[in-house]
């Protein structure tokens, strides 16, 4: 039950951490991975806002 | 989760959010400009194109650019010169006092921008008594303090905090809510209401991390003013202990500000200098020039140390060790701004700034719907919780 609720969700905060320490820390690539790593939560919302609107 | 816990949770999000919601909307609002405030700037209001020069052309003596604003600025003293580390330029900046300086709205500064390599007058702000607000000027304005300078501050300060408390509750509330249903459901044929809920929900969960960090970080810099006042009442006042009590350096006994550049360029050799403070500013010293200086790496160039250097006689007095609180603060400024991963982060943080802005106003049309969503809320949860428990069942 409890993974079904907050695996998704558990999932986009780890991409978001990711994605906003990524370019804090690094340059090039790991830029490239941040905007890649925020873009996660922001698709997903797309999505299934398509998905089911 | 108990029933009775869910209520709580639920009375939390809702006065939280109810209070903050107004200001944090006018700060998505103002901030959505400000995360572009640069290039809003410049296309508002550019500068003349740079000259073309090979990149190793040497600075211009600074002593000269200062000497010149002084000049043509009878009256005024200098505040600090600002060493761009985008441009080949430098800013003269002056005021009529120090006390003016720090005064919110006093028209009473003026600017001199130079050719950091020719030494020539790129541009001046207008005259005293003239100075325009400009659009990003004052979005900032509200942004950081509704004009009420540093209540306002603290105020939005802790609208920041209840915003974070709002955001945390959400998540508590969220388990239980989707206890049976499916991530990101949109059920948006049965009614307006379930519509927006589940929309809330679903932007809440997924903007969840950064509505933290930003909500988080921005109530951290509303604590600036405090935390540099801490700083210098303390350490700042004890470096300076063997100065106490002697007149403030005069323009006339000045030593030279570029001698103090190379002097503090010198001990730092990793590291650039962003700014020189002149003596008398209430936040450094009345005996020294308070050099800025900054690092090198993704991280270091966040982080800024001062240099003290003697006024009078050029040498350098210490290089100051920053407090944990203040580094913390100066970590914390670019995970607020999102100037730190190019364009394409600056795009991201608009978009979740959107995403934020929806979520608040979707939170205000739910509170107005309130009595629905509320039965409907614990209709969901009490038919889940009858299977397993006895539910406490006292509306």
């Amino acid at each position: 039950m409890f993974k079904k609720v907050w695996l998704i969700p558990c999932l986009l905060a780890l991409a978001s951490v990711f994605g906003l320490l990524a370019a804090l820390l690094g340059t090039g690539i790991w830029h490239v991975l941040s905007w890649i790593a925020l873009t996660l939560p922001l698709a997903v919302i797309v999505w299934k806002v398509k998905q089911q609107g | 989760m108990r029933n009775s816990t869910i209520k709580k949770w639920f009375w939390v999000h809702r006065w939280t959010s109810l209070i903050c919601t107004i200001f944090i909307l006018i700060l998505c609002l103002t901030g959505l400009p400000l995360i572009f405030g640069e290039e809003i700037d410049n296309y508002l209001d550019p500068d003349p194109p740079q000259e073309v020069l090979p990149a190793n052309t040497p600075m211009t003596n600074v002593d000269n650019l200062i000497k010149e604003s002084l000049v043509k600025n009878p009256g005024l003293i200098p505040t600090f010169a600002y060493f761009d580390d985008d441009e080949p330029q430098i800013t003269v900046h002056m005021a009529t006092s120090w006390k003016q300086f720090y005064t919110p709205h006093s028209d009473s500064t003026r600017w001199m921008k130079y050719d950091s390599r020719t030494g020539k007058l790129i541009r001046e702000s207008e005259a005293l008594g003239k100075k325009k607000i400009d659009f990003i000027t004052l979005m900032l304005d509200i942004h950081r303090g509704l004009f009420m300078g540093l209540g306002g501050e603290l105020f939005l300060g802790l609208m920041g905090l209840l915003f974070v408390v709002a955001i945390l509750s959400g998540f508590a509330l969220y388990g239980p809510f989707m206890k049976k249903l499916p991530f990101g459901i949109v059920r948006a044929k049965r009614s307006p209401r379930l519509k927006w809920l589940d929309l809330h929900n679903l932007l809440g969960i997924a903007t969840g991390i950064w509505l933290i960090v930003v909500g988080f970080t921005g109530f951290f810099n509303e604590l600036s003013t405090p935390l540099f006042g801490i700083f210098q009442m303390t350490d700042v006042q004890k470096m300076l202990a063997p100065y106490k009590g002697l007149p403030p350096v005069a323009n006339t006994e000045l030593s030279s500000q570029q001698k103090a550049y190379d002097t503090v360029a010198a001990a730092l050799p990793n590291m650039q200098i962003t700014s020189l403070v002149f003596p008398g500013s209430p936040y450094g010293s009345s005996q020294h020039y308070l050099i800025w200086a900054k690092g090198n790496t993704p991280l270091t160039s966040r982080l800024f140390n001062p240099t003290l250097v003697d006024a009078r006689n050029g040498k350098l007095t210490s290089v100051v060790k920053m407090p944990w609180y203040l580094r913390s603060l100066e970590v914390s400024r670019p995970l607020h701004f999102g100037d730190y991963g190019g364009t394409p982060l600056k795009i991201l943080w608009s978009l979740f700034d959107i995403a934020a802005i929806i979520v608040l106003c979707s939170g205000v049309y739910l509170w107005f719907k309130r009595k629905k969503t509320y039965e409907s809320y614990f209709n969901n949860t009490e038919e889940q919780q009858s299977a397993e428990t006895q539910p406490a069942a006292t509306v």
